[in-house]
């Protein structure tokens, strides 16, 4: 009984990314990093506005990519659906705290974006990788 | 697509739209502080609901300059079982829901504009109209500061703050941002401080796993608060307070502390001191004195905890309240909520308490009958601000759109027939218990 339990409550909390039918993403950052990988933990700090500093010490930069890819983005990281990633930044925004990360148009202005900050932290689909970024973590 | 293109090249349409929401509001408020009619209500939602076309697709607007201009509302209709009381969402509001539908109490809109100055240096003023102390919708200046946050660790903020003396407290007006209609009215009615002017600082610091914060605010209040007999004056009321805060995985927990001041006397107070000292007993004098606000601390300790998991939303917190004068009870309030999403709807459910002690004082009026009245006023007024209730609250949100949320909630209030703090207006016949229906739609854009 007991473990039938504890294995419906995992999939209560974790149904979201579950059902998550997309491909595996990956978390990039700027090709001349000097940060080699970033734990889940790290890479959820960033986004959420909570902790913005690269193990390297540097500030980071975010970049969300449009619609489609930031809902998966979301769903594999924290289990959430993009209305509630909108009310999270509604709450801090209008309390006057962290801004959300940059809201690119599309995947080459992320590629830019994380191409020419050395701080920048962007997501891509794992076959949309290329010489220009640098995998730090990968999502699945 | 078209649409937002047009917003993007003209902001000054948006504004308009905000002019216009509060001429209709103030219209209807200012003279002699009548209810809106119909019509008036109809034509501002219309008007709300148009001018939220255009932004669906976009949440931020930007603007020449590197301003960016957002903004949030709420249009909420709600009605109670009963007129006994009028039931307010915080002790900011002069008058109540009662046992007709209406769309006062609720329904707000706030805008606001930040400029990125230098990198780490930004601008920030929010406006928001909604109904307030003086019983109109005029426009307040809810935050105006310079933000410095010099690396991830450090933000500095100085000019005038939002208040968080619990956990969640400064974004009581961002519905959007939460999943009920409005804030636990037994855990945060209590606080009708929205903003301090001074400075605030934030720490933020790994620690272990997790994240460690600690917040340090220190202002002066400039609201008001109605109150028995005309407006509780809080301007220049000192405000001191901060928090610990631990998140690691999917909990955070706050231990917080803060302290206000009061720098005048409650209005009750005035009348009843001169009444007092009319009587030239000098035994009045220990009584006026510990009756009187003015110079007295008011300390808020808190406790609150979240738990956030994909679609499950835990939240609880406790809080005590103590007073140093013998005007108010001091109180101790707390609340569960919990929710769970489901695709596009999230229920919830929620259950909150709010208990004041009564303060006994020795008032030194002699129990002749001459002084009886007397009597009965100072332990009225003993008994203004008292709270003996427990609420259940059952609702559910539907995100059906883009920045879009609809929220159904009833709340079923149970309590005595003298908690009476929390509401404008009790009747003779108050029996404490009360159920609350709110429709609300919030949006950001």
């Amino acid at each position: 009984m007991k473990p039938f339990l504890s294995s419906l409550i995992w999939v209560l909390l974790n149904w979201p990314s579950l059902l998550y039918a997309g491909g595996p993403l990956v978390v990039v950052i700027h090709p001349g990093s000097s940060v080699e990988t970033l734990s889940r933990e790290e890479v959820i700090n960033i986004f959420l506005g909570r902790y913005r500093q690269l193990p390297s010490g540097l500030l980071a930069q975010p970049v969300d990519q449009p619609a489609g890819q930031k809902a998966s983005f979301y769903k594999l990281l924290v289990g959430k659906e993009l209305p509630e990633i909108n009310a999270y930044w509604s709450r801090l925004v209008f309390s006057g705290k962290t801004k959300p990360p940059q809201q690119a148009r599309d995947l080459a202005e992320v590629i830019q974006w994380v191409n020419s900050l050395p701080g920048a932290i962007g997501y891509m689909e794992a076959d949309q990788v290329d010489s220009r970024v640098k995998v730090a973590l990968k999502l699945n | 697509m078209m649409k937002n293109i047009n917003i993007r090249q003209n902001p000054q349409q948006l504004l308009t739209l905000f002019k216009e929401f509060l001429m209709i509001h103030q219209g209807a408020f200012h003279r002699g502080r009548k209810p809106a009619t119909r019509g008036q209500w109809v034509l501002s939602v219309g008007l709300l609901l148009l001018s939220l076309l255009p932004w669906q697709a976009s949440a931020d607007i930007p603007l020449p300059l590197g301003m960016t201009l957002r903004g949030f509302g709420t249009l909420g209709l709600a009605r109670s079982s009963t007129d006994q009381a009028a039931f307010i969402r915080d002790l900011s509001q002069p008058e109540g829901i009662v046992d007709r539908w209406s769309a006062k109490f609720d329904s707000l809109l706030g805008l606001q504009a930040n400029l990125q100055l230098a990198d780490p240096v930004e601008a920030v003023a929010q406006v928001v109209s909604r109904y307030h102390s003086d019983g109109t919708y005029q426009p307040e200046l809810m935050w105006g500061f310079l933000k410095f946050d010099p690396n991830a660790s450090l933000s500095w903020r100085l000019g005038r703050v939002g208040t968080e003396f619990y956990m969640l407290s400064d974004s009581r007006l961002v519905g959007y941002s939460y999943v009920t209609v409005r804030p636990s009215h037994d855990y945060f009615g209590g606080l009708p401080y929205s903003y301090v002017d001074g400075a605030d600082v934030l720490v933020t610091l790994p620690l272990g796993e997790g994240l460690a914060r600690g917040k340090l605010v220190e202002g002066l209040a400039r609201e008001n608060v109605p109150a028995t007999g005309g407006q509780f004056n809080l301007n220049r009321s000192q405000m001191l307070g901060g928090y610990l805060d631990y998140q690691i995985g999917s909990w955070q927990w706050r231990l917080g502390y803060s302290q206000l001041r009061f720098h005048n006397e409650l209005p009750a107070l005035l009348k009843l001191d001169s009444a007092l000292e009319a009587t030239g007993l000098p035994s009045v004098q220990s009584l006026v004195s510990a009756l009187s606000t003015s110079g007295t601390l008011a300390q808020y300790y808190s406790f609150g905890t979240v738990y956030d998991r994909g679609p499950l939303q835990v939240q609880l917190m406790f809080s005590q309240t103590r007073y140093e004068t013998a005007s108010l009870e001091n109180e101790w309030a707390g609340y569960w909520l919990g929710s769970y999403r489901l695709g596009k709807i999230t229920p919830f459910a929620g259950f909150s308490w709010s208990q004041t002690s009564s303060k006994s004082l020795e008032t030194g009026l002699p129990p002749v009958p001459r002084l009886a009245p007397l009597n009965a006023a100072v332990a009225s007024a003993m008994h203004n601000a008292r709270s003996d209730q427990h609420t259940f609250t059952l609702g559910t949100r539907w995100d059906f759109y883009h920045n879009l949320a609809l929220k159904a909630q009833w709340d079923g209030i149970r309590g005595q027939p003298d908690s009476v703090r929390s509401y404008r207006d009790e009747q003779p016949d108050w029996s404490g218990h009360m159920d609350v229906f709110s429709l609300t739609l919030d949006f950001v854009f």
